[in-house]
């Protein structure tokens, strides 16, 4: 296993609380506690999505570990930020998580509906666009119409931050 | 009392409408006052932050700007929307050199991101006046059994959101018990919905789902009260499924907190839209003489 010090270096720059994430012990109360841990993996099996073990191949530079790997290493995780709250360390694991799926996104590798979230809010500054039918609804419902935002300025933000050019 | 700008959220606003319906209509008869402004996507905190950090931090402080502009803090009708914004003010206070890349960012567009306002949750709005709620409740609902679903993003991470307390968290279960329902526990509250987790990978997504309902459905509960509009259609949109993966049937419907209280406080259910449900909410409706 080759560790590559680049990524390293930006894992431990990524946290809030700087090197943080150097104080992991191993000790698994994030996978204990991880839903998705809970369904993919049992005691016996080595596969299936880990936090403890993102956050060991993270710190120590295995990058190779966590992106040449099957995509559920980096995308079963479902931000429920429980490991956030059980880590005796203090450790934002989800924080580094979004570093690594922010690079994910970056080398094409991120399940579709990311990106194709990423393109509606980038086409009309919303997830979900103003449909005709809805607005109706909303008229029914004696609701004011929905304010629209600006989305050319919008759209001048994304593309000066370069996020554009993530997109599929 | 202060007037916040509405931030609807884009499932809200422009996929089921009838929750904001249901909440404008309680806000009004609590006395919480609102107004709108050109609010763009927040952007969501599982999507656009895992698609783009410093685009999600760009996105979300531009909104925040719009708040500022007007010295209002901002209601939010969503767990994602109030994780996203707060997140978004968590990393630009505490991380200059970020918050000055944003800023220069932002000045292109005429823009600057002080820091100058608060992001609340609706619920903690809500159990902060929780006097005036219960003075609004004119038809208590008394006999209904409610699982309460707080949803990970209004609590978690405890660090940025400050609101409820993240592994036991009680707000949501103290405005149920005001409207005159009765809380049952069921022992998974704080379990995820797993809402993203479902949109990659559908079989992970339905084995969390169905350790989360069956937990549900054993308690007995007639309805679950949510405060989240991803929860919500998780929940209305993905029993049916689940029920065929596992050839069981799962049905029970969720509800906003302020679709129960909207009922509570005297509104019909055609008023607040209750047919939009996909999940039937007949046999509940009949239960409370509705
Ligand atoms: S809970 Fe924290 S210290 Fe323990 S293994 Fe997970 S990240 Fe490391
Ligand atoms: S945030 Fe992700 S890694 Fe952490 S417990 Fe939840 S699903 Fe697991």
């Amino acid at each position: 296993m080759t560790v590559d010090f680049e990524f390293r270096k930006q894992v431990m720059d990524y946290h809030i609380g700087s090197d943080l994430i150097k104080y992991c012990f191993q000790c698994s109360r994030c996978a204990d506690n991880c839903p998705v841990t809970n369904v993919t993996t049992d005691f016996y099996t080595t596969t299936g999505y880990n936090p403890r073990s993102n956050i060991l191949n993270a710190l120590l530079g295995y990058k190779d570990a966590i992106f040449s790997a099957d995509a559920l290493t980096i995308w079963g995780c479902t931000v429920c930020d429980t490991c956030n709250e059980v880590c005796p360390q203090n450790i934002e694991l989800t924080e580094i998580f979004t570093l690594l799926k922010n690079q994910s996104v970056a080398n094409g590798n991120a399940p579709d509906f990311i990106y194709s979230q990423a393109r509606a809010i980038f086409d009309s500054a919303k997830a979900i666009p103003t449909q005709p039918a809805i607005e109706r609804r909303r008229e029914q419902l004696g609701l004011p119409p929905v304010a629209e935002p600006d989305v050319s300025e919008f759209r001048t933000l994304l593309k000066n931050i370069g996020a554009d050019k993530k997109l599929k | 009392m202060t007037e916040y700008k509405m931030f609807e959220g884009c499932t809200i606003g422009n996929r089921i409408p009838f929750i904001e319906a249901a909440s404008r209509k309680v806000f009004d008869k609590v006395g919480i006052e609102t107004s709108q402004t050109n609010f763009s996507c927040c952007p969501d905190p599982t999507g656009m932050k895992s698609f783009d950090n410093d685009a999600w931090l760009a996105i979300g402080a531009r909104n925040l700007c719009l708040a500022e502009a007007e010295g209002k803090d901002i209601i939010s009708l969503c767990n994602g929307c109030t994780n996203t914004l707060r997140g978004v003010q968590h990393q630009l206070k505490h991380n200059s050199w970020k918050k000055d890349k944003i800023n220069k960012e932002l000045a292109k567009i005429g823009k600057e991101y002080k820091g100058s306002i608060d992001i609340k949750h609706f619920v903690d709005v809500l159990s902060d006046n929780l006097d005036k709620v219960k003075g609004a409740i004119t038809k208590p609902l008394n006999g209904l059994k409610v699982a309460v679903h707080p949803g990970c993003h209004y609590m978690r991470p405890a660090e940025w959101m400050e609101s409820d307390d993240p592994m036991r968290p009680t707000t949501l279960k103290k405005l149920v018990e005001a409207s005159g329902a009765t809380v049952v526990d069921y022992g998974e509250e704080i379990l995820c919905c797993g809402s993203a987790v479902t949109n990659a990978y559908e079989e992970h997504g339905f084995a969390n789902l169905k350790i989360k309902m069956d937990a549900i459905k054993k308690s007995g509960a007639d309805v679950i009260a949510v405060n989240c509009p991803a929860c919500y259609q998780q929940f209305d949109t993905r029993q049916r499924d689940l029920g065929k993966a596992y050839e069981t049937e799962y049905d029970t419907p969720a509800m906003y907190i302020t679709e129960l209280y909207a009922l509570a406080m005297g509104f019909t259910p055609d008023d607040i839209g209750l047919k939009f449900h996909r999940i039937r909410l007949t046999s509940t409706l009949e239960k409370l003489g509705l």
